[in-house]
């Protein structure tokens, strides 16, 4: 048992799989985004149009997609996730062939993503407690985005890209060597989840 | 001897702040000070190994203790829903227990009500003697402006509900007694005395066919009529068998008789 937890630590560590996590959530989060900009257009064309994932009340794509919020920028959100989502596939893909980015581009990738972060969990609450309303790929993508966050910050942390002080660093890379990362990342989801039934409870299931 | 110790200590101290660069560039590394430096990050290993044992217990624990929480919630939340979502406004006439649930909506001015009545009434009330029909009456009012202000859909409803509620083995009865000779469409409909005549022709108790002039049932009946056409019901009668719509001749002697009896097959 011990054995085994300590084969995963390693294993979670590796360069393999933090980038295999950040490739595939990126590809999930493509995914959604491609789904959201096609029911964006279908919705551009007719605001009522019956979308696969209005499922109820609350689970309903439809009513956050007409939102001023899912446009905010003047377009469909999910365009900036079909624009930023490749560039992060191409960095994972790369980096599994073993390339090495510059510390200064790994960090512009952070601060992007952080920014990007930031907006899908503004969406996701704004959805939550404005819209009233959620959408199945609109949490995918908060989800998704929320995993390559926490692997493309483990690989700055860890190479300390982000250019912290030694002191930091290693403090943080401590804190990667003890998992508390994870620790983060599934109280962080947990936390989600829970605000989620504790909003909407049954209506989930209407 | 004293000079070694301290640069010991110095090395101790650059193991902490580096950790796996842990290789002293000190001029003066023995092997001495080269063990004290592996015994220094095996200590340190050790302890992030039971830190990382505690936190891999914790992510275990909220895992298994969020899932413990959304069963022990959930299950009994939707259970309970379940059983709350039969509509309040349904009065069910028969065995709780009964295999097939056979929804009628109707109002008792609605000519096609009395047809399908005359029709099924033999049927369905054999059906639920048998104990395997139970019917759910959905009463419905919305033709009150057909009885010449009057408002011969609320007063029939008003004494359909109850007797549904109070006596309710004479329901069924009392249902085909109102369809009997049914008023027309745009006539006065029958007095409330008339009304309560034909309740105690079908067994209704006296002291309840007393009460229907007092209307005691009329929020009810708005209400449960409201609530048909929220459950999307635009006609009447509308029926249903185990929620499914009946497509069958709602006018044709037997053919509810027969869907109740697919149903039951089917299952």
């Amino acid at each position: 048992m011990s054995g085994l937890l300590e084969r995963a630590h390693t294993v979670r560590q590796s360069n393999v799989w933090i980038y295999t996590t950040m490739m595939l959530s990126a590809c999930v989060s493509l995914l959604a985004s491609f789904v959201l900009s096609v029911d964006a257009i279908a919705l551009a064309k007719n605001p009522t149009a019956s979308l696969a994932c209005n499922i109820n009340a609350t689970i309903s794509c439809g009513t956050v997609g007409i939102s001023w919020q899912a446009h905010l920028l003047g377009f469909p959100n999910a365009f900036l996730g079909m624009v930023a989502e490749p560039v992060v596939i191409t960095i994972a893909v790369a980096s599994l062939a073993k390339v090495r980015f510059p510390r200064g581009f790994m960090l512009a990738a952070q601060v992007v993503y952080t920014l990007g972060v930031i907006f899908a969990y503004w969406l996701f609450f704004q959805a939550m407690f404005v819209i009233g309303a959620l959408c199945p790929w609109c949490l995918l993508v908060t989800l998704s985005t929320t995993l390559v966050f926490a692997s493309l910050t483990h690989i700055n942390l860890r190479d300390n890209n982000l250019f912290l002080p030694e002191r930091a660093h290693e403090a943080a890379r401590a804190g990667l060597r003890m998992g508390l990362d994870v620790l983060i990342v599934v109280l962080w989801l947990a936390a989600v989840v829970a605000l989620v039934f504790a909003k909407y409870g049954l209506a989930l299931f209407a | 001897m004293a000079q070694k110790n301290s640069k010991q200590k110095n090395n101790k101290a650059r193991a902490f702040s580096s950790a796996t660069k842990s290789e002293p560039k000190s001029t003066g590394s023995t092997a001495e000070s080269r063990r004290e430096l592996m015994r220094l990050q095996r200590e340190r290993e050790a302890r992030e190994k039971k830190v990382r044992t505690g936190v891999t217990i914790g992510i275990v624990a909220v895992v298994v203790a969020g899932i413990l929480a959304g069963l022990i919630w959930l299950v009994p939340a939707l259970a309970a829903r379940k059983s709350a979502a039969a509509d309040p406004y349904a009065l069910a006439i028969g065995s709780a227990t009964a295999s097939v649930t056979v929804d009628i909506y109707q109002d008792f001015m609605c000519p096609y009500c009395g047809q399908f009545d005359r029709a099924q009434a033999s049927d369905l009330a054999a059906l639920v003697d048998a104990g395997t029909v139970k019917v759910d009456f959905h009463i419905m009012a919305f033709l009150d402006d057909s009885s010449n202000g009057t408002k011969y859909s609320t007063r029939a409803a008003n004494a359909f509900v109850a007797v549904a509620q109070r006596e309710p083995s004479k329901a069924l009865a009392f249902n085909s007694a109102l369809y009997q000779n049914q008023p027309a469409e745009g006539s006065n409909g029958l007095t409330d005395a008339e009304i309560a005549d034909r309740a105690r022709q079908a067994g209704v108790s006296d002291s309840l066919a007393a009460t229907f002039a007092s209307l005691q049932n009329v929020d009810f009946v708005s209400r449960s009529n409201q609530a048909a056409f929220d459950a999307g019901v635009t006609s009447t009668p509308t029926v249903k068998i185990n929620g499914a719509a009946f497509k069958g001749n709602l006018y044709a002697a037997g053919a509810l008789k027969d869907a109740v009896t697919k149903t039951v097959g089917s299952k």
